[in-house]
């Protein structure tokens, strides 16, 4: 072997290995300058992440100083599957019999449901209880996920169900304050980007950016909750009591038009709103009108009293009870002879309260009940409110007017009838009804507050005195309202036993029995309406409704330390009150 | 000229040690963080390796090269006692399915690294002895075959498929360039590649990184690592996303600071400094060939034309590995990845090439006179 030839064969070597390395430096040229910009945002992409920073709802709290909570946030767990592995490995129907097992689901639902998939991402089961969930994920089932999630609780179950209302399974309030107040309480959800190591975490170091979130505002209402309880139990006593088909009831604030209590029945329990129906959901007090019946009579003679048409002690034929009017037989449910126009309110007498509406002409009194807000919506803060019906004056006929007067072809909410009844407790004046106070923030700023609101003056503030001291009379011994007395409160207010409509005509054994009044009637402080629907047998308003305002009204104002006017009336106050058991 | 042959060399090693041990710090920050709850956990202990390497580096340089040739049997014997050690259960360290560590007390060792360096001493030596008879097929086939294909055999038992494929490679070139009849040379690597592939065929994991390799859209999972690799360089563009910014180590790319730690520094540092870094390789190869071109007597040549080309053809395969070139085999990127065993051994390589370097001859100096006659340095 000569030297020269182990050169070349030196040379060849180098010479290849010389044009591998060059090759490799193409290669590396290739790989990080060609196939640059989609490569690079593709890679960059799979590498990035985006999430939405969802922040509690708002809560919503009462309106007694103790601020109760009526909604809170709880956190829960949602569970879910990658269905395809477990497919694939045929452990399906395995961990589907232990999931539904453990979650109380059914078994053969749950294993179709996620069978059919091909996707990677399938529900078990939506907002799990973190022990449940801990349970499960003890037992460490293949595929199975648990990822964070909120749900509404509402502490007092079915309590203010329809003022609270819910939220959906998507998180948007669905009803009741919950809907209506929604832009407060969801607050603004913020942004992440950022980027995922290889195993899908957060880097948290090379964050892209944050948007914070604002936490969702609380719900300040005015209703109280210890107010909202004496009111719901009441309701569910007379509803059981009267064989009633539903009923409804509000107190509210004279002077300001807050709502202090709203009720209605048949509820439902928000915590499970998908079981409750349509007609459980339905806020009554708010969303229902009926044929107001004699309650209606106030405001027909607080007008007529206002425009000067009537005195108090104007007297009127009332007929015996029968009166033959435009070819229609009007009835009382008692047969009086002469009343006065005080007495046709004591006694509830229809045909004296139609002759004060003919009186005043079909004109006028539709006129005047408008501006008492018959027939329109009074704003309250909540969704669903109906402004009732009120026929404007060209489409009614020779006998409406008498109708109207007894509270017939008219219809209203119980809100209307007290606001009607409020109205005159308050000097004449309509105030709005609101049931949110205020909304404060997380951080505790105050981002809206009511104020009281001035919606009509139907009657100046002296026909509303007079009007106070006639409504006073309804409750005293021989008037239709003796049973909503409160020991040692004047209270004022009218009973109402309406008959219903049942297939185009007036029905005889199914009414509408209310109760709308206010206390004390010489310094009003709050106002109550209760509407029984369909009590059985007994029906009128002053033996259903009249006590149950009684009932509620003696709670209330001890609880809310009102103070009886005179002191004759204190020294009773206080009798009745050593009395009670 | 040629003193300044392995000046340079030192230069080039310095500089690739730097770039090493910087880019070890951010490659392996990540894992060391999560394995070891220590993000300098793998710089710490190479800064150990690094500092034993660079001892046993100098010590080498400072040792006749002809020591090496006196005592290339009992160095051979030691090569292949070790490597039939590693093999024997619950004394070989199996890691990942492979026996190539042997545990030494506190550290460590790789035997097919030594057998790296022994390779090319035993074939140098043999080579030198053999002579003219080189051209023969007894002495320049047979007998050097058998002692490189009972090396390779052993590490392909560990198994160490990469390290097998340099070993043959490298040994191969080695016998080429020493004169063995370039026929059977030939025939002899036939041979063996058919063995290598009946090998691959029988085994899953490699098969399917062959396959991963040849067809990636029909193997993801396999061709995972390699996709990672290659996104890597892809991210870093011409300049980098800046020392420290790579994603691809935080747990997408495997071995981030291992096998390929190339991508790495493709994506933190980009385009510029991977071509520093092959072009510092290529300087590495021709000191590497100048020093040994210039060797004194045959043994020096070969071993410094074997070492430097152990060195050079590991980077080349490894770079070839990282950007998608090649299957993926296990092989470290010589100075940078991070591995004691390696280090220590590359050291040594380049400290030999040194101790070759200065009983070189002058440039333009008569190689036909004899060369055993030659002062020697030390």
């Amino acid at each position: 072997m000569t030297e020269a030839r182990r050169t070349t064969r030196y040379i060849w070597v180098a010479v290849l290995l010389c044009i591998a390395l060059a090759g490799l430096v193409v290669r590396l040229v290739f790989l990080h300058v060609a196939i640059q910009d989609a490569g690079r945002t593709r890679t960059v992409k799979t590498r990035t992440y985006r999430e939405t920073l969802t922040v509690p709802r708002g809560r919503i709290l009462d309106g007694s100083p103790s601020a109760n909570i009526l909604a809170a946030n709880i956190g829960v767990k949602d569970v879910w599957v990658d269905p395809a592995p477990l497919l694939a490995s045929n452990r399906l129907s395995s961990v589907a019999g232990q999931l539904a097992r453990v979650l109380h689901l059914d078994e053969a639902e749950l294993s179709t449901r996620l069978n059919t998939t091909n996707r990677h991402f399938a529900y078990v089961q939506r907002f799990v209880p973190q022990e449940k969930a801990a349970e499960l994920a003890r037992m460490k089932l293949p595929s199975v996920y648990f990822s964070d999630s909120m749900t509404r609780h509402y502490p007092q179950g079915q309590n203010l169900c329809h003022v609270l209302g819910f939220v959906n399974h998507d998180g948007v309030g669905s009803s009741g304050i919950e809907q209506g107040m929604e832009s407060y309480l969801k607050g603004i959800p913020g942004l992440r980007e950022s980027r995922l190591d290889g195993r899908r975490r957060e880097m948290y170091d090379r964050r892209i950016r944050e948007i914070a979130p604002r936490e969702g505002a609380d719900v300040v209402l005015t209703i109280d909750q210890n107010l909202q309880y004496m009111l719901e139990k009441a309701l569910d006593a007379t509803v059981e009591r009267h064989h009633a088909k539903a009923a409804m009831a509000i107190i509210q604030h004279v002077k300001t038009g807050e709502i202090l209590a709203m009720a209605s029945r048949p509820g439902f329990d928000p915590n499970q709103f998908r079981a409750a129906g349509d007609l459980q959901k339905l806020n009554r007090a708010i969303g229902y009108v009926y044929e107001p019946g004699s309650t209606f009579k106030v405001a027909v003679i607080a007008a007529a009293l206002d425009q000067g048409i009537v005195k108090p002690e104007n007297v009127f034929d009332c007929e015996n009870g029968r009166w033959l009017y435009q070819n229609k037989i009007l009835r009382d449910y008692h047969a009086y002879g002469r009343l006065d126009v005080a007495d046709i309110l004591k006694k509830s007498s229809n045909i004296g309260a139609a002759k004060i509406a003919i009186l005043m002409g079909d004109r006028q009194l539709e006129s005047s009940l408008r501006s008492f807000m018959i027939g329109r919506r009074l704003g309250i803060d909540l969704p669903g409110e109906e402004g009732g019906i009120l026929r404007p004056v060209a489409q009614w006929t020779a006998i409406s007017s008498s109708r109207v007067a007894i509270g017939q072809g008219v219809a209203v909410t119980a809100l209307q009838m007290l606001g009607v009844i409020c109205g005159i407790a308050n000097d004449g004046q309509i105030m709005r009804p609101y049931v949110v106070k205020e909304v404060v923030s997380a951080n505790g700023t105050v981002l809206m507050r009511q104020v009281p609101q001035v919606l009509s003056r139907p009657i100046r503030p002296e026909t509303a005195v007079l009007m106070r001291k006639l409504l006073a009379r309804v409750t005293e011994e021989g008037g239709t309202g003796a049973k909503a007395c409160v020991e040692g409160f004047t209270v004022a207010g009218k009973t109402g036993t309406a008959q219903k409509v049942v297939a185009g005509r007036y029905s005889e054994s199914d009414y509408m029995a209310s109760f709308a009044g206010f206390l004390p009637a010489e310094a009003p402080e709050i106002g109550m309406i209760i509407v029984v629907d369909e009590p059985q047998p007994l029906h009128t308003g002053g033996l259903v409704a009249a006590p149950v305002f009684s009932e509620i009204a003696e709670q209330a104002v001890r609880y809310l330390g009102l103070m009886p006017a005179s002191p004759e009336q204190t020294a009773m106050y206080y009798a009745g009150r050593a009395n009670r058991p | 000229m040629m003193w300044k042959a392995p000046t340079i060399l030192v230069g080039i090693v310095l500089l690739l040690l730097a770039l090493g041990i910087v880019m070890l710090a951010s490659a392996s920050s990540v894992k060391g963080g999560d394995a070891h709850k220590d993000p300098q956990y793998f710089l710490r202990r190479q800064l150990l390796f690094l500092s034993a390497a660079l001892i046993a580096g100098v010590a080498a340089s400072s040792l006749d090269y002809h020591w090496w040739q006196k005592w290339w049997v009992p160095i051979t014997l030691l090569a292949i006692g070790v490597l039939v050690i590693v093999l024997i259960p619950h004394i070989g360290s199996k890691i990942g399915g492979s026996r190539r560590w042997l545990k030494l007390g506190p550290v460590s060792v790789q035997p097919s690294e030594f057998a790296k360096f022994a390779v090319v001493v035993a074939l140098g030596a043999w080579i030198a002895k053999a002579g003219n008879k080189m051209g023969t097929f007894r002495e320049g086939i047979l007998k050097p075959g058998l002692l490189l294909v009972a090396m390779l055999g052993l590490v392909f038992l560990e198994p160490d498929f990469g390290t097998t494929i340099l070993l043959a490679s490298v040994g191969g070139v080695i016998l080429y360039v020493g004169g063995s009849p370039p026929l059977w040379l030939g025939i002899g690597a036939f041979t063996g590649l058919c063995g290598f592939a009946l090998a691959v065929l029988k085994d899953p994991v490699r098969m399917g990184r062959i396959l991963a390799f040849l067809m990636p859209d029909k193997y993801p999972a396999a061709a995972y690592q390699l996709g990672q690799s290659e996104d890597a360089f892809t991210l870093g563009g011409v300049w980098g996303v800046g020392l420290g910014e790579s994603i691809q180590k935080h747990f997408y790319l495997p071995e981030a600071h291992t096998d390929f730690i190339l991508a790495i520094v493709g994506e933190e540092l980009g385009l510029i400094a991977t071509t520093i870094v092959l072009l510092l390789f290529a300087g590495l190869f021709i000191c590497g060939m100048m020093i040994s071109f210039r060797a004194p007597d045959t043994f020096g040549r070969l071993l410094g034309f074997g070492l430097t080309l152990m060195i050079v053809v590991q980077a080349a395969i490894n770079v070839g590995v990282v950007t998608g070139c090649l299957p993926t085999k296990g092989l470290p990127l010589p100075f940078i990845s991070y591995g004691g065993s390696s280090l220590v051994v590359s050291m040594v390589n380049i400290g030999v090439l040194i101790n070759i370097a200065r009983q070189g001859l002058e440039a333009g100096a008569d190689r036909s006179i004899g060369i055993r006659d030659r002062a020697r340095w030390l």
